[in-house]
């Protein structure tokens, strides 16, 4: 612009519009920095704003799958507890079992095993239908409270209970019942009759197959219990994965979302020192006139 | 013959003066009126032997100095770029404003954003999921949906507000181009007079000035000065103002006397000298065309389009899960196609029948509910939908940015012209002050020749 004549209004105007730039970058700083966030609305950056809004997404699925690998970690352990439990029973009710093929034969001796095993099967029972959170852990997608009924017939409801824990990651938290104690008619529950009923009768040929079954059984609850462990473990990996993404994403989050502290401070006081200058050249400028030298 | 006419000389100079400090002492009086244009004192030295002529011989030395007339220091280009210059600024101004506050009530990015509920809305599936036969879990749920819906009428209902209030800014606006329009009319026809009787417009002048400027800001109509010191006003082809004929201005389209949407796009009817016409307004009504005819109606629809998406998915989702009591699930969303956004509402009322299972009857399986959360948040559409809207802002707040830097320059070639300099004021009035003693002195010096020659000659002492 050639300025061939300056004129006052010229000099306001001018002053003006750059007081007016000045006070507006100290005010967006301002902002930024009450807010303490430099994304305060889309058009501050349309690409930050993608970006923050992917990440919050992201950040809030990694929570969740925080939540479900803590609730697939208890539902397990819960289960773990139980089959732990179920193999010190049948354990227990083998060495009764045992004792009578060592020797202990006398009839009132043996009624007395056979009503101990008789409660240690009620006390299996009572294992299987272990809840957690009100739900049978044994018993799959059960819209009841037990797994078995007293008699030791499977009353639940085959299903998966999944967890999401990780991007397509999906684990199986329960333990399906009869994988544990085995198919109704063949199941620990029955081999455990069997032994009270042969030790009641001094059937030795019987409490002997009866033992062998409940071994077969003992097997069968490790293999089950080590397969739900490979399981939790799988859960706790996952869980500690997504709180590590969760922790990773807050602090990208950061990056896009919150102002630069210091950067900001120190721009917030530039822009005062400008805004000074132009405050302090305008008085200046609209201070003088050919009138105060003249005359 | 030279002799004592130059007493009159000085006469021609000593009213000169006077005149020149009058229209300087206005010029400093109206340093700071808005639109007044600085007066300049037109003169010509005055010889009566300018025209020669046959026996005619012109022996004297010039008669002094006459005043020809005092003139606006206005350039008609300039005015014309500033007025143009000036309605492309408003129309900027009025969208970067309105588009801000749409911003604003967005809040996004955000935890109190839309993004922000249908994350929230998945993660509940997952909780149910976690404790299907829970009522708390169900509830969450229920109240995320009811969450999404209630910030999806809030987002709606942000948004119409401030297309309601850009068409009560129209009808506003066009009152003022009405008055504006019947006021530059009259003014066109006092300039007209008052230039035919000789007596002076220039103030008349000022004011039809900053009335075109103002037209050009509202509406982008272009003026033009025609010879007689009248000014016509086009907009679109259609003439506002001739002479001193007014149009009437009015809406035609878009906008409903109530200040309601009429479903049209905002356009003015003209009726006027020629004619009547419809045409589509620039400047500040301009502005806020382009914001109800284009950005925010294109808002709103990609947001219904979100909406209608998430909706239909989850619900199509969750009619294939059965409920806590084993029946088939059903709608969870309940909407309109035709106005998405103003009917959605969460048709669940029973949190029992929320279908998160994916077996019939009775059990706490979970799965619908978890592939109910595998959808995921179906939010990229509406990140790409606010990112628009912000590239929009952008985009209008960069182009303000370059027009206001026009704006200036012209306004400033404007005040370079014609505003008032003190500076140079007192340079005049020193100046004239100067020639009205040295014309004074002229006077006394004749006097005394004078008086030499009257009381003094063939005095001898």
């Amino acid at each position: 612009m050639t300025l061939g004549r300056v004129t006052q209004q010229q000099v306001v105007q001018r002053s003006l519009h750059h007081m007016q730039l000045g006070s507006e970058r100290l005010s967006r700083l301002q902002e930024q920095l009450t807010t303490g966030r430099s994304i305060n609305r889309p058009s501050d950056s349309p690409t930050g704003t993608a970006t923050a809004m992917r990440l919050r997404g992201s950040m809030a699925q990694a929570e969740q799958r925080e939540r479900a690998a803590a609730d697939g970690a208890a539902w397990l352990a819960v289960a773990d507890g139980a089959m732990s439990s179920a193999t010190a029973v049948v354990r227990n009710a083998r060495e009764l079992g045992q004792q009578s093929v060592n020797g202990a034969t006398s009839p009132a001796a043996r009624q007395a095993l056979a009503a101990s095993v008789t409660q240690l099967r009620a006390d299996l029972v009572s294992l299987a239908n272990t809840t957690h959170l009100d739900r049978p852990v044994f018993g799959g997608v059960t819209a009841g409270s037990r797994a078995y009924d007293d008699t030791g017939a499977y009353v639940g409801r085959e299903g998966a209970v999944v967890r999401s824990v990780g991007d397509d990651t999906k684990v199986r938290v329960d333990v399906e019942g009869r994988s544990v104690f085995g198919p109704d008619g063949d199941s620990v529950f029955t081999h455990l009759d069997d032994l009270a009923t042969a030790l009641g009768a001094g059937d030795g040929a019987a409490v002997s197959t009866a033992l062998d079954r409940l071994s077969q059984d003992l097997q069968r609850i490790g293999t089950a219990q080590s397969e739900a462990g490979t399981r939790a473990a799988a859960v706790d990996r996952a869980g500690q994965a997504a709180t590590d993404q969760r922790l990773r994403l807050q602090g990208s989050l950061s990056e896009v979302e919150n102002v630069d502290l210091p950067e900001t401070v120190v721009q917030l006081r530039l822009q005062e020192v400008a805004y000074q200058a132009a405050l302090g050249a305008t008085a200046r400028v609209l201070q003088p006139s050919l009138m105060d030298f003249l005359r | 013959m030279p002799g004592f006419g130059s007493i009159n000389t000085a006469l021609t100079a000593l009213r000169y003066a006077r005149v020149g400090m009058d229209v300087a002492s206005d010029n400093v009086a109206n340093v700071a009126t808005e639109g007044y244009t600085r007066r300049r004192v037109e003169s010509a030295s005055v010889d009566q032997g300018a025209v020669p002529a046959m026996w005619f011989r012109s022996t004297g030395q010039g008669d002094g100095v006459a005043v020809t007339g005092i003139a606006r220091v206005t350039d008609e280009v300039l005015n014309g770029r500033v007025r143009r210059e000036h309605g492309r600024q408003s129309s900027l101004e009025v969208q970067q404003a309105s588009l801000r506050r749409v911003e604003d009530g967005l809040a996004e990015p955000g935890p109190n954003g839309l993004a922000a509920a249908l994350e929230r809305l998945s993660s509940s599936w997952d909780t149910l999921s976690h404790d299907a036969g829970g009522a708390a879990a169900r509830g969450a749920v229920l109240s995320a949906a009811r969450d999404v819906v209630d910030t999806v009428r809030n987002q709606r209902r942000h948004v119409e507000d401030e297309m309601a209030d850009q068409r009560t800014r129209a009808l506003t606006d066009v009152t003022e181009v009405q008055g504006l329009v019947r006021d530059l009319a009259a003014a066109n026809k006092a300039i007209v007079s008052g230039t035919v009787n000789g007596s002076d417009t220039n103030a008349l002048r000022d004011s039809r000035d900053l009335m075109a400027v103002r037209l050009a800001e509202l509406t982008g109509a272009q003026a033009t000065v025609q010879p007689d010191g009248s000014a016509t006003v086009v907009l679109g082809g259609a003439t506002l103002v001739r002479g001193a004929t007014a149009a009437t201005v009015t809406i035609a389209s878009g906008v409903a006397p109530d200040g309601s949407d009429d479903g049209g796009p905002l356009r003015l009817g003209v009726v006027g000298p020629d004619g009547s016409a419809e045409v589509t307004p620039g400047g500040e009504l301009g502005g806020v065309a382009q914001l109800l005819d284009q950005t925010l109606p294109a808002y709103l629809s990609g947001l219904a389009d979100v909406v209608a998406a998430v909706a239909t998915a989850v619900n199509t989702q969750h009619r294939a899960g059965y409920d806590a009591a084993g029946d088939p699930g059903g709608d969870v969303f309940s909407f309109d196609a035709a106005d998405v956004l103003g009917t959605l509402a969460v048709a669940v009322t029973d949190p029992q029948r929320l279908a998160a299972a994916g077996v019939p009857g009775p059990s706490r399986d979970a799965s619908n509910a978890v592939a109910l959360h595998d959808l995921g948040t179906l939010g990229g559409a509406y990140q790409q939908l606010v990112t628009g809207l912000g590239n929009t802002s952008v985009e209008v707040g960069r182009q303000l940015a370059n027009q206001t830097v026009l704006t200036q320059q012209v306004d400033m070639a404007q005040q370079d012209l014609g505003g008032v300099s003190i500076d140079e004021e007192m340079v005049n009035l020193t100046t004239l002050q100067r020639q009205y003693e040295a014309a004074a002195r002229v006077m006394t010096t004749v006097d005394s020749l004078l008086d030499t020659l009257i009381n003094r000659t063939g005095l001898v002492r």
